[in-house]
């Protein structure tokens, strides 16, 4: 039984399917996060450390304000570091996608502030919102149980 | 924003799609209404305070910009259907 952010991830799920039980993480980004922590694929999640436990929840906690990831350059087999220059640290050129990362609440408010940006200059997807039916141009004779189920101006889920 | 017209957008070398309305500033300083067709235009930060009368397919429906509405198109403030209600006819 492992608890982050107050979510309960049983044992013997796959670290990779338990990371979706958060609102906001789907397949690609749960996917990432083991790669980030260097957690193997059929890992479950009785495999996992505590330590790593502890650097997941913290980092689920504020994406934003992790630290950025070191580069680590390739080098040849035969190759022998010299002994005196230091390591050079090297910065990332490539944004890291995970650094945006927004879940739970954070993820909800911002769908409800821009739906109250919608609503609140008076476009046709607030209107849409505000009606309870689909934003994008869906057929509404028949289905639209989705768009009847979840577009509110004030959106539950 | 939706997520697909992100994915999809225009591409950034070519900037917003825009018309040029004749007389802007004039416009703007005399708070005269603009009548456009033109609904796919963007509207940019130097249209802010202006008044337009958007086309519908119908009508000229009389939008004022204000500053969030600044990356959407004019076509958005001027919706084009009419909501369906049931009128019972007099004469069967």
């Amino acid at each position: 039984m492992v608890h982050i952010l107050g979510v309960l991830l049983r044992d013997s799920w796959p670290a990779k399917w338990a990371f979706r039980k958060f609102y906001g993480i789907g397949a690609h980004t749960a996917e990432r996060i083991c790669a980030r922590f260097q957690i193997h694929d059929k890992a479950q999640m009785r495999d996992l450390t505590p330590q790593q436990v502890a650097q997941i929840s913290a980092f689920l906690s504020a994406p934003s304000t992790t630290a950025n990831l070191p580069i680590l350059p390739l080098a040849p087999a035969r190759f022998k570091p010299p002994s005196t220059a230091p390591v050079p640290q090297l910065q990332s050129v490539r944004k890291d996608p995970l650094k945006e990362l927004k879940i739970e609440s954070e993820l909800r408010r911002e769908i409800k502030e821009n739906i109250a940006h919608h609503r609140m200059i008076g476009s046709y997807v607030g209107r849409r919102h505000a009606m309870g039916m689909p934003v994008r141009g869906q057929r509404t004779s028949s289905n639209a149980s989705t768009a009847r189920k979840l577009n509110r101006i004030e959106r539950r889920n | 924003m939706h997520p697909t017209l992100r994915l999809y957008s225009r591409s950034s070398w070519k900037g917003p799609y825009f018309v040029n309305f004749p007389n802007l500033r004039d416009a703007l300083r005399s708070n005269t209404q603009i009548r456009t067709q033109a609904r796919a235009c963007t509207i940019l930060p130097t249209y802010i305070g202006l008044r337009f009368a958007v086309h519908n397919g119908k009508d000229y429906i009389p939008i004022t910009i204000t500053q969030d509405m600044v990356g959407h198109k004019l076509g958005e403030f001027s919706p084009t259907r009419k909501k369906f209600h049931y009128k019972a006819s007099k004469n069967k």
